[in-house]
């Protein structure tokens, strides 16, 4: 096994297509094409992307109740490439509401915070990846953590894996981030900012800022820092210099459900099957993130599909 | 066939933690694995109901014959600080991920058992296969775990 991806806050994914959404008023759905279910949570949707890629891997986390259960049960009817080690747990998964308006392009997502876990049960976990280390060349680390995790666990994790010569890629909030790059920093580091723009700590407004922010996270010690700019652009920095990855074909916002994800499955991807070429690997998860927006639900994209993507966005030196 | 699960549990891991294990995961049994994942054991509800009653209570085939309930309570609170390395079975019957399916079938069978490990060429846990699924496997036609 090469990869091991860990979600600590799983969740059931609803999609829901409704057309002209708007708040306070009934929605009736039309057929039940227009909801869908699956299994979800930042590490689980690498894991099932990378599986279409043909890239077997453990997916590891923390699980409970029935809607645990149905995340566990819909996750192994994906794809055997797909090995579970989850660790079971008294309280409830959560669930991930995804309201998509195709007519107005918006999406509306509500996620729900997810269970307590106790001290007992993440020491469980932290043992079990250890041993599940032992089978991976890479890991990756990526979403939120439920209640009563520590926040330096992330920099746990990815300490426990660099020990071991795995390699460690790792998306997610800043809070989570800065802790684990000032501590021991993963080898390719992409923020999270969906929600707020914030890395290390400091806000980011000017284009400047995106890019000292990700020299920063080269000189912590990552290898590899990719940076969201404004939706349809990417900073990528390296030791060698800093890009700008710009979209040049018209993007379906409404369709962004998942490419986050992809886009970091096309990293390591291009990592493993191709070569660890850094500018490489990002301009392969761009294309894999294009490729996503491409279609209504978050379903993962082929190689055939990603390599389509290959011209639809321009690569400029900016440092 | 199989289930490509690797939930294992280690060998000092104590039997009141291992009965919260099975029980959140609504399982039967669970292998034990060291820390290389190496399948060192397997460790069922029927171990530990065996660890937890009178010896000679196996042989009845009522349970109007025990005295005082309250034994069995005593015994499991006796037993539920150790690990589960003294109860579990060993060495664990498994099976190798490229065997056919009808040698888990056999061994199932013949072992009276619901859960087997399957592992790979260097004993290392890679999933697991149950009755079910090889029921299933039979009712498909399918001859590979």
């Amino acid at each position: 096994m090469e990869v091991l991806t860990v979600t600590l806050n799983p969740a059931l994914d609803r999609e829901i297509y409704i057309d002209n959404f708007e708040i306070n008023k009934l929605h009736r759905l039309r057929s039940l094409e227009r909801t869908r279910m699956s299994p979800g949570g930042k590490g689980i949707n690498v894991s099932i992307a990378l599986a279409k890629l043909g890239i077997p891997s453990i997916a590891m986390g923390i699980l409970g109740g029935y809607v645990g259960r149905v995340v566990l049960e819909e996750l192994r009817k994906i794809d055997k490439r797909i090995t579970t080690n989850f660790v079971h747990i008294d309280g409830e998964t959560r669930e991930n509401i995804a309201i998509i308006d195709e007519v107005n392009d918006t999406i509306t997502e509500i996620n729900g915070p997810g269970p307590v876990v106790s001290k007992e049960d993440v020491d469980h976990f932290l043992r079990r990846y250890r041993m599940s280390l032992s089978r991976a060349n890479c890991v990756v680390i990526s979403g939120s953590i439920p209640i009563g995790v520590d926040e330096g666990i992330y920099a746990q994790l990815s300490g426990m894996a660099k020990e071991r010569n795995v390699c460690v890629f790792m998306e997610a909030t800043n809070a989570l981030l800065t802790k684990a790059i000032k501590q021991n920093c993963p080898d390719v580091v992409k923020p999270d900012l969906r929600g707020e723009q914030v890395v290390l700590d400091q806000k980011l407004e000017e284009f400047e800022d995106y890019v000292e922010a990700a020299e920063e996270i080269i000189n912590y010690g990552a290898k590899l820092a990719v940076l969201s700019y404004k939706i349809k652009n990417d900073i990528v920095a390296t030791k060698e210099g800093v890009w700008l990855i710009s979209m040049t074909v018209p993007l379906e916002e409404s369709h962004l459900l998942g490419s986050g994800d992809a886009y970091v499955a096309g990293m390591v991807y291009h990592a493993l099957r191709k070569k660890w070429d850094l500018l490489e690997m990002a301009k392969f998860g761009f294309s894999a993130a294009v490729a996503v927006t491409r279609r209504k639900s978050k379903e993962m994209p082929s190689i055939e599909d990603i390599e389509a993507e290959r011209n639809s966005f321009t690569v400029e030196r900016v440092k | 066939m199989m289930v490509y699960d690797i939930s294992a549990v280690f060998e000092d891991e104590t039997v009141e933690r291992v009965i919260h294990i099975l029980s959140k995961q609504s399982v039967s049994g669970i292998p034990v694995v060291d820390d290389n994942m190496k399948v060192v054991g397997f460790i069922s509800e029927n171990d530990i109901i065996k660890a937890a009653v009178p010896s000679y209570f196996m042989l009845l085939q009522s349970a109007s014959f025990i005295p005082d309930t309250n034994q069995l309570i005593k015994n499991l609170s006796r037993i539920k600080d150790k690990p589960i390395s003294e109860f579990m079975s060993k060495p664990p019957i498994t099976v190798n991920e490229n065997d056919p399916l009808i040698t888990a079938a056999d061994l199932l069978i013949r072992h009276g058992l619901k859960t087997l490990p399957v592992i790979d060429k260097n004993s290392r846990l890679v999933g697991i296969i149950r009755r079910i699924d090889v029921l299933r496997g039979v009712f498909e036609g399918k001859e590979e775990l």
